[in-house]
């Protein structure tokens, strides 16, 4: 790189980059860390691509049995049905390519709200303390304590009742279901308090160091110093957070469609699971090589994240 | 003791979020009416007045309360039997699970991750963070599926449902062993999944005491490894992982219906699921308000335990 271009725009910049670049090349050096990003790359492209490759066109929603269907139902896996076929008789490799994008829509999604909120309670609570991070904090403790599944069951369940399965609606061009989008805003909502509390951990640390102090006595607003420098400080702590919520999500998502309140026309993995869920003693594999997706999934997601944390965080290493 | 005091608001604030999560539903007679289109007025009109549900909201609210607190929770809107009728049996089904992997889990992980923070990054440990971290990525249910795909259906060992032998036929020749055996599966699963947060957290924990200065003064003076590590070094380890024991508790309670489902285990957890599913009001908030209750006691058991590990916390 030409250091002399880089001169007049001041040092800061490009410090900052080189601040990634030396965190990047203590990530280069984890191999758990590479070999969590390899496989998140790997879902990233299967969810992108996988209605392409896969040899077989999803389950349609209206509930018709598609052309794919030639009245295999339960078959074993063999060179046609590589993971066999569901009570459904649809392919349970197509149907677990196709819920890729599925379960990173619902990862990516409620990270980013669960982030949204965490973010705002836990920059507030932290910066300016006092009565107001007590009663944030009261209020996170309380959504921390009670058994956050139960309502999410019922929230799920309400929220569905009134329709909403089968329907999707646009956004940016890609059809999104709606069942699964309530399920994920529910998700996202009472998700957020374990974030808020380290987000709010780290404002707490951030704000007592004298940059802070400075941008007080230059006279910036409070939003100013949350948003333009506090903020950008405990990136790499949120970017670590955000990594292992996506995993956390698509591990609840999973679960929540698996005790039958998913949205039943999308075929999520959770989904199929709890289809061949009552004949899982002949279709085994229908619940074996989901399952198999959930997990290496998750895994790569919770590898990326530990991987990230060691390389952004090196104090918490040594 | 203030703890005790601040237990109240909480379950009180649950209590309120369960009871107006019913009204978020809209008016289950209507719910009644929309799944029986020929029923007629009267009957509905009779079932509003049988249910209280022709009474304002916030006066429904605290008849309510004033009966769960006499344990009376009312009755079922599915097949109608009282809701202590369908809880009661279950509650011990679903302690007993928790109690008995909680135990393990805990005995098992401070050895485990003991061992594993004293030699970090050596092959061990790399064994030990790799079995957790698929521990905490896979999904309970899932892992339990497996087992039961294994052990049961392939290698008939263990029952794969229930909690104990159904039609005379007993597991293992006695009816002590039967609850053995139809314990052992979901407690695997639920051991795993809580061994795996456990380890994690304990290790990380134990990494950053034994780095510390008092644990290098005790290794100076002269005491035993085994001292140094688990009588200095673990009270201080340990006592980040039991707030967040406490913390997760909630969680790993409501965790169960998913264990609970997969094993059709007779717990609160898959009554839960089924009474959701049905939209069965009465009985989702009675469950709802016991398994909030058992958590809030489990928090405050876990500070009881806190104050006896870490002697500060009562100086404070």
């Amino acid at each position: 790189m030409n250091l002399e271009n880089e001169k007049p725009n001041g040092g800061g910049k490009r410090r900052s980059a080189s601040q990634w670049a030396v965190a990047w090349r203590r990530f280069r050096r984890n191999k758990a860390g590479v070999a969590g990003l390899v496989i998140v790359l790997a879902v990233v492209f299967i969810g992108i691509f996988g209605d392409f490759i896969a040899p077989y066109p999803a389950y349609p929603a209206n509930g018709a049995f598609g052309p794919f269907y030639k009245g295999d139902v339960r078959t074993a896996p063999n060179s046609h049905y590589l993971m066999g076929t569901d009570v459904l008789g649809t392919d349970v490799f197509s149907d677990i390519l196709h819920g890729t994008k599925f379960a990173l829509y619902v990862g990516v999604v409620v990270t980013i709200i669960t982030m949204a909120i965490a973010i705002l309670v836990g920059a507030v609570a932290g910066y300016f303390g006092s009565w107001v991070d007590n009663v944030l904090m009261r209020i996170t403790e309380v959504f921390l304590v009670f058994p956050s599944l139960l309502f999410i069951l019922i929230f799920v369940r309400v929220f569905t009742l009134g329709g909403g399965a089968g329907s999707s609606f646009n956004f940016l061009g890609i059809s999104v279901p709606f069942g699964l989008t309530i399920v994920v805003v529910v998700l996202a909502i009472f998700n957020w308090p374990g974030d808020a509390r380290m987000i709010r951990g780290e404002f707490l640390r951030v704000r007592e160091l004298e940059f802070v102090e400075a941008e007080k006595a230059l006279g910036a607003g409070n939003r100013r110093i949350i948003f333009r420098h506090i903020l950008p400080n405990i990136l790499s702590s949120i970017i670590v957070v955000a990594s292992l919520t996506i995993a956390y999500a698509i591990l609840l998502e999973a679960g929540v469609s698996f005790l039958g309140f998913g949205d039943v026309s999308t075929m999520t993995w959770g989904q199929i699971l709890e289809n061949n869920f009552s004949d899982m003693r002949i279709v085994w594999w229908a619940e074996v090589f989901p399952g198999l997706a959930i997990l290496i999934t998750v895994f790569g997601f919770n590898l990326l994240g530990d991987g990230l944390s060691d390389a952004l965080n090196p104090r918490l290493r040594d | 003791m203030r703890r005790l005091l601040y237990m109240i608001p909480v379950a009180i604030g649950i209590s309120i979020i369960a009871f107006l999560t019913m009204y978020a539903a809209g008016d289950p007679i209507a719910l009644i009416k929309a799944g029986k289109p020929n029923i007629n007025e009267a009957t509905l009109s009779g079932l509003r007045t049988y249910y209280g549900l022709d009474k304002p909201i916030p006066l429904q609210y605290v008849n309510w309360l004033m009966n769960i607190l006499q344990l009376n929770f009312g009755k079922s809107l599915y097949g109608g039997l009282p809701v202590n009728q369908i809880i009661g049996p279950r509650i011990w089904p679903t302690i007993e699970l928790q109690i008995v992997s909680l135990l393990i889990a805990f005995a098992v992980s401070i050895p485990i991750a003991v061992q594993s923070a004293r030699k970090p990054y050596s092959k061990q440990d790399v064994a030990v963070t790799s079995f957790s971290l698929f521990g905490v990525s896979m999904p309970t249910f899932w892992f339990g599926l497996i087992l039961i795909i294994v052990f049961s259906f392939t290698l008939g060992w263990f029952p794969s449902a229930g909690s104990q032998g159904v039609a005379g036929f007993v597991w293992w020749g006695n009816s002590f062993f039967d609850q053995i055996a139809h314990l052992i599966l979901p407690v695997a699963v639920l051991v795993y999944v809580s061994l795996a947060q456990n380890i994690r957290l304990i290790r990380a924990n134990m990494l950053e005491v034994l780095r510390s200065d008092y644990i290098l003064a005790a290794r100076a003076s002269g005491l035993s490894e085994r001292k140094v590590v688990y009588s200095y070094a673990l009270r201080n380890a340990i006592t980040p992982a039991i707030t967040f024991l406490g913390i997760a508790l909630g969680g790993m309670i409501a965790g169960a219906p998913m264990t609970e489902y997969v094993f059709s285990w007779p717990g609160l957890g898959r009554q839960y699921v089924t009474s959701t599913l049905n939209l069965d009001f009465p009985t989702i908030m009675g469950i709802t308000m016991i398994i909030t209750v058992m958590t809030l006691i489990a928090n405050l058991i876990m500070d009881v335990l806190y104050v006896y590990i870490d002697p500060r916390v009562r100086i404070r």
